[in-house]
């Protein structure tokens, strides 16, 4: 082996035995733990096959709800995120006043840690005394004061809202980013062409954002399905199991002490993942032509 | 030469990681001065609020130069975390579990895990009734100071006699006396499930009644000859929840009710009844001197239950972690915390508990409730005298709060418990489930 081929791995040997020994190892050891009946009340582990994956996906009603839910949550978070962001990045990027302080706004939900912001969403949206219903109610507007977080109607749409408060400044400056990048003589030459607003949004920014659009959908897709913070902190999967996902199900796996079965969770989650990821992946990074 | 380099890189690599995990491991209860720090891991509730423990923990230190670091984490959360902590071998020095004598072996695993107390002087000295729940295998693991526990519900006296109502004896009486002290646009009854086991109590605390209704209904359950659903007065009581929550008796919105603000609104009369452990008229009192004089109780009556239900254990209890590095500074900590003087000031100094199960100290029950289990029956708990019943409590919490919003039924909540009662025996190899 010559000097050129061995240098690249003399340099990241380092990198790969750390990346293997925590990351590729913990994995791998995840699921075959998954196919066994690893518990905390006994140090036995016995080999038990595929029977973590058929209660879960055949023998019990409850962690198909958490796998429906995650996936609603993924799907409505990623695409309001994405929408959002995009519109924000737009009025931001069009030369609105004192847009590096709206931008910084927006963003700073991202730098808070989901346990801050959990806990004062909690007080805000508390049935009783909480921010959002004494206003509406102080409006006269009793009618939509709701037990945000405690009814089977709300609690799931209030941790959506939530989730996409907090992410959605972070995609806006990924949007930014990708804006500003667009060289402006196209925009020159459409509107010599006379092309209006929405031409050029779907004609010229949307097919050159597609890039950071992949990006952006990866990003929030990936966030969604292994979403646990916002869940645990706001309704800890209730009220009952209704906004229970994946991840809170894993957790409450591990705690009860069926780390067997937590670690069947997790791999059908990362099986998910995988999935999704790769199409969206294939789907989004075709060609643009222009 | 130059794979030489590499092999001997990819080697000191591999080194340092060892050295570094090993690191991560590494006198993590040893303080740089040479001082010993004893870990103590506790539910929030498992230590008394007034903080009494911990003044005693620093009078301790002063005394001796034995440091104790208390952890504290909130009550949901505890009881799964140790579990984890036990078996990765993070545990505290010292670490508090909630102890009932048919899930403690299960849950803290005592011969792995903890320190054995059978020959420790002070163990001959607690209460016969709380030894059960802290033993296994004729061997003493765990220290507590909870005596056995009751809970009756509390009520506003004032209230009662302005609306001329009675303590009720049945259930129509409670829904009767509840609709009453609605109609004065007062809260009838605390509940609290955001605390997530709070509105458990009504279903398992009232076991002595299913008990003696249907004698050898906890001998069935416990060798599965019956299901829990099967038990028709236990789905009593749970739709006579349902129907509290629904005819606003719990009032508006209490889903998002804890047991800490219990005390508030019990105190400031927003609630006129409230469901809590003898001490608790102290507590109140001490926050709303208006309140002194105010309080009565009565056993809790749904499904027309007329009988005190006992919980020998259920509270805390502290085990010395077997695979400490201090086991020795542990007991000495025990030894010390157990001698009668430092006992009293825990009773006299906690938060309001009238007895604890050290029978060397004088209980403060007052002749009301002496007078009061003399005219009831008394009985073991449902949770302390059926398996995995206990293990399952904040699920049951978590269903009921789903029964509440209108997502469960009440046969669903049975089916539940049924469910994770097999899921338990199935891992821990009940023969009875086989």
């Amino acid at each position: 082996m010559n000097a050129n081929k061995i240098y690249p791995w003399y340099f990241s040997s380092g990198a790969i035995v750390l990346y293997l020994l925590f990351i590729v190892a913990p994995a791998l050891l995840g699921i075959y733990y998954s196919f066994t009946d690893w518990n905390s009340y006994s140090s036995e582990k016995n080999f038990i096959g595929l029977e973590h994956f058929r209660t879960i996906l055949a023998g019990d009603p409850t962690y198909l709800l958490f796998i429906k839910n995650t996936v609603l949550f993924t799907l409505v978070t990623s695409i309001a995120k994405t929408v959002l962001g995009l519109f924000l990045a737009l009025l931001l990027v069009s030369g609105v006043k004192a847009a590096n302080l709206h931008r910084m706004i927006i963003f700073s939900p991202q730098v808070l840690s989901f346990l801050i912001v959990g806990l004062v969403f909690k007080s805000l949206l508390d049935p009783n005394n909480g921010f959002v219903n004494v206003t509406l109610r102080s409006l006269g507007l009793d009618v939509l004061a709701q037990n945000w977080l405690g009814s089977l109607t709300w609690a799931m749409p209030s941790i959506m809202a939530v989730d996409t408060w907090k992410g959605m400044g972070y995609i806006m400056v990924l949007f930014i980013a990708g804006l500003l990048a667009i060289p402006r003589d196209y925009y020159e030459a459409a509107s010599i062409d006379g092309a209006g607003f929405g031409q050029k949004l779907f004609r010229i920014t949307i097919p050159m954002l597609m890039p950071t659009i992949t990006i952006a959908t990866v990003l929030n897709i990936t966030y969604g399905l292994r979403v646990f913070d916002a869940v645990y902190v706001l309704t800890n999967g209730g009220p009952g199991n209704a906004t229970d996902v994946i991840n809170t199900a894993v957790y409450s796996s591990f705690a009860k002490g069926y780390w067997g079965l937590g670690s069947a969770l997790s791999t059908i989650l990362f099986v998910i993942m995988a999935i999704i990821s790769f199409f969206i992946i294939r789907l989004m990074n075709r060609k643009v032509e222009y | 030469m130059m794979r030489k380099r590499f092999l001997f890189s990819l080697a000191s690599v591999l080194l340092l990681s060892t050295l570094l995990l090993a690191g991560c491991n590494s006198g993590k209860s040893m303080e740089g001065s040479g001082k010993v720090t004893l870990t103590f891991g506790t539910s929030q509730s498992g230590i008394p609020r007034t903080g009494i423990m911990q003044t005693m923990a620093k009078e301790y230190e002063q005394e001796t130069g034995v440091k104790i670091d208390f952890q504290v984490v909130p009550d949901a959360q505890w009881r799964d975390l140790i579990k984890v902590k036990l078996a990765s071998g993070e545990a505290p020095d010292i670490f508090n579990v909630d102890v009932d004598p048919l899930s403690m072996p299960a849950n803290v695993r005592p011969e792995e895990n903890a320190i054995d107390l059978t020959n420790e002087e002070f163990t001959g000295r607690m209460s016969e009734e709380i030894l059960p729940t802290v033993s296994h295998n004729d061997k003493v693991y765990g220290v507590s100071f909870a005596p056995t526990k009751i809970w009756y519900v509390y009520y506003n006296k004032r209230i009662f006699q302005e609306l001329g109502i009675e303590p009720p004896t049945s259930y129509a009486e409670f829904k009767a006396i509840s609709q009453k002290i609605k109609d004065k646009d007062i809260i009838p009854f605390y509940q609290a499930p955001a605390s997530g086991w709070y509105q458990v109590l009504p279903l398992f605390e009232t076991g002595p009644n299913y008990e003696q209704t249907t004698a050898g209904t906890y001998e069935k359950l416990n060798n599965n000859e019956m299901k829990v659903a099967d038990m028709t007065q236990l789905k009593t009581v749970i739709e006579q929840l349902k129907e509290f929550a629904d005819l606003g008796y719990f009032g508006k919105d209490f889903l998002s009710n804890t047991v800490e603000a219990g005390i508030e609104a019990f105190g400031q009369e927003k609630a006129a009844m409230l469901l809590r452990v003898p001490g608790t008229e102290k507590e109140v009192s001490e926050a709303y001197p208006e309140m002194q004089d105010n309080m009565g109780f009565f056993v809790m009556p749904w499904g027309d239950n007329q009988t005190i239900g006992v919980n020998p254990g259920g509270s805390a209890a502290m085990f010395g972690n077997k695979n400490s590095k201090h086991p020795e500074e542990v007991l000495k900590f025990f030894r010390w915390i157990t001698e009668h003087d430092h006992l009293q000031r825990v009773f006299d100094e906690g938060e309001g508990n009238l007895t604890i199960c050290w029978p060397e100290i004088e209980p403060k029950l007052t002749q009301d409730y002496i007078d009061y289990e003399k005219n009831h029956e008394k009985g073991t708990v449902m949770q302390a005298a059926v398996k995995y019943i206990d293990p399952q409590w904040m699920d049951i919490g978590k269903d009921l709060s789903g029964m509440f919003a209108g997502a469960m039924t009440p046969d669903q909540i049975l089916q539940n418990i049924d469910k994770r009662r097999a899921e338990q025996a199935k891992v821990l190899k009940d023969e009875k489930w086989q």
